[in-house]
């Protein structure tokens, strides 16, 4: 398995998928822990705060709902959709150039026997 | 009356809702519920049968702790939002709605944070790396010896903390709603969860939690229209229904004092997201796919079915304010209180828009939730005593696979008896400060150890093993001196330590303490470990090299 991992390591895609599925995977983690953050924050600080303060306000005129029960919603929306954008790329994109990288090395290591 | 319920500590202890409110109950005796052990014995039944079947396919070490691999992502995910929907969340998390509207809102949002985090950086490399424990993935490259023996007291502290505040939930919560005795629904618990676990193994695990978690979401959703019909189906009809009704009026839809001060919510924010990452019994089902492609499925699955979980008991927390409120067949004439405690709103509820035969099927859907729960918690506890402690550590790795299946299901036996035991020791105790101390440890411990050793080359076994240990003896020092511990059960005057959750303390100690031990770690092993990284670092990446599925 040695010789198949070295391979790998000397392919310059391999890098380029470490580099891009890293970049998605901080990218999209980064915003979910702000959100939660915010989020925390601003329960925290209401109903000083004036970031916090509007979202005890209804979202319209003679309605019942308040911002924050909508932005409750939107950020489990949120998180389904990153997490589901996510597997788009990795099962997709990123599946496919790892196969395409392991098939290769396992090729060429196998032949340097 | 209902300020002092929304203290911070709420949405750590998911458990701490339901079990200590039930406890009120008492008073009324409650009588047996022929409806409700009716349907409990049919799902008690039609669980020994698959247990039955899944016994006939247990037959390997990883056929018992990982159901062969051949679980797939739907099905997974489905499993683990079903570990993750305990009879706490859904009955705890309804009353916190019905108490105090928006935070119990907060309250969801803050447990669902952890899976897309879980989904962005561990899943994958954690299937890759790891084979039947996370212990697995963390020894990839470190020495057996230390670092397991750390993570599996990791794992059995938090499992053994958790065991004990869901027993002692599901024997208040059985006495209420089957008029059973306490001791009698502690045993019952205890001696299925044995029977599911030793012989069927994860396989039957599996399949107890996914068929509970079918039926809970069918009778929360059933629940949730039935509220929605009440309205019109219009959710904005919903909220001004509940505002007119409820006695805090428009208060319930903005924030209330759930988390007083930035430092406890930063500190709850982060127990929160890394305490999922590192729930040892959730990060087991992830080697129950056959590679990382469905473990990632398994996330995207697990993620929405909590999401839609959540959703549902918002409805229904809702509902309850406008079905129960004033109500005297179901709320105190007097006080105005929930008669049996906050956590029955759902639970009056069911019977309020579906009579005694839902109410029978909601507290036996209650039921077998708890025992779903106990028994995946159980399982994992019994893989860290047997294939961490005893097969890894004890025999350095030579244990034969059919020993260190005896040994796990000996290890299973035992687990269970602890848990009937401690359940009934702990009855009259404040169990409340356990889950959200199995949280924190957690993320102390489990976490940090588990993130550096897949994301930081320089980690050696020195750092890893003093530094999670720094963190386990942190989250336990605080939780003890702080607010829950040092004033709540030992009744002293004030707390030592001022907050309420050490996590932003124990994370940090465990994260520096292992950099520092690690850096100055110069050994020859300390070399050869960080040379290591990169064969590992490849195999996380590609998965070449990881554990398959079993072909049977």
């Amino acid at each position: 398995m040695e010789h198949i991992y070295r391979e790998i390591h000397r392919d310059p895609r391999f890098h380029e998928l470490e580099r891009k599925r890293g970049r998605l995977s901080w990218l999209l983690a980064s915003i979910v822990v702000g959100n939660i953050m915010w989020y925390v924050f601003a329960t925290a600080f209401y109903p000083e705060a004036s970031f916090a303060r509007f979202w005890g306000e209804p979202i319209g005129e003679g309605m019942a709902t308040t911002w924050g029960i909508v932005i409750g919603l939107i950020q489990t929306v949120l998180f389904i959709v990153l997490v589901n954008y996510y597997i788009y790329r990795a099962n997709g994109e990123f599946d496919d150039l790892k196969d395409a990288i392991v098939a290769d090395a396992t090729r060429t290591a196998g032949d340097g026997k | 009356m209902h300020q002092p319920l929304m203290s911070s500590r709420r949405i750590l202890t998911a458990g701490s809702l339901l079990w200590t409110g039930s406890a009120t109950a008492a008073g009324d005796a409650a009588p047996i519920n022929v409806v409700a052990i009716g349907m409990f014995l049919l799902f008690a039944l039609v669980t020994l049968g698959i247990t039955w079947w899944a016994a006939r396919r247990t037959r390997s070490a990883h056929d018992f702790y990982a159901a062969g691999g051949g679980i797939t992502g739907f099905q997974n995910g489905l499993a683990i939002a079903g570990d993750y929907m305990s009879a706490a969340s859904f009955l705890g998390i309804a009353g916190l709605v019905y108490t105090s509207g928006f935070d119990g809102l907060i309250y969801s949002i803050g447990f669902l944070v952890g899976w897309p985090l879980i989904m962005f950086l561990l899943a994958e490399r954690l299937r890759n790396l790891g084979r039947y424990t996370f212990a697995d993935a963390v020894s990839f490259r470190l020495q057996a010896g230390p670092v397991r023996s750390l993570s599996a007291c990791g794992t059995l502290v938090v499992v053994v903390f958790y065991l004990i505040a869901q027993m002692v939930g599901a024997g208040k919560l059985i006495e209420v709603l089957f008029g059973l005795d306490y001791s009698i629904a502690v045993v019952v618990v205890g001696v299925l969860m044995i029977i599911y676990v030793s012989f069927g193994g994860m396989l039957a695990t599996t399949w107890v939690q996914l068929i509970k978690a079918v039926l809970l979401l069918t009778g929360a959703s059933v629940m949730a229209i039935a509220v929605l019909a009440l309205v019109g189906f219009s959710f904005e009809a919903l909220i001004a229904r509940a505002v007119e009704r409820h006695p805090l009026g428009a208060r319930i839809l903005a924030p209330g004092p759930l988390v007083a001060d930035p430092v406890s919510a930063v500190s709850l924010g982060l127990a929160l997201m890394f305490g999922t990452a590192g729930l040892p019994h959730i990060l087991m089902r992830f080697f129950t796919v056959p590679d990382a492609r469905e473990a990632r499925r398994s996330v995207f699955y697990a993620t929405s079915f909590v999401a839609y979980f959540y959703l549902l008991i918002f409805i229904i927390g809702l509902g309850a304010v406008i079905v129960l409120t004033g109500e005297t067949r179901y709320t105190d004439a007097a006080t105005g209180l929930l008669r049996g405690g906050t956590n029955m709103a759902a639970i009056h509820l069911a019977q309020a828009v579906g009579g005694d035969i839902f109410l029978g099927f909601i507290s036996a859907v209650a039921f077998a939730t708890i025992l779903a729960v106990v028994s995946g918690l159980t399982l994992s506890g019994a893989s860290a005593l047997s294939h961490d402690l005893y097969a890894s550590v004890l025999r350095r790795g030579d244990a034969n696979p059919q020993e260190e299946l005896r040994v796990s299901r000996m290890a299973t036996i035992v687990l269970g008896a602890l848990a009937i035991v401690l359940g009934i020791q702990f009855e009259a105790q404040n169990v409340a400060y356990m889950v959200g101390l199995a949280f924190a440890i957690a993320a102390s411990v489990n976490f940090p150890i588990l993130f550096l050793s897949m994301y930081w080359r320089g980690l050696t076994t020195r750092g890893a093993a003093l530094g999670g240990f720094m963190g386990l003896v942190t989250a336990v020092t605080l939780m003890v001196l702080g607010p829950t511990v040092w004033v709540d059960v030992l009744k002293h005057a004030a707390p030592v330590f001022p907050y309420k959750h050490p996590a932003l303390f124990s994370i940090s100690v465990a994260f520096v303490s292992i950099w520092l031990f690690s850096i100055t770690d110069r050994g020859p092993r300390a070399q050869a470990e960080r040379a290591a990284f990169r064969d590992q670092y490849i195999r996380a990446q590609t998965g070449l090299g990881a554990a398959g599925a079993s072909r049977h």
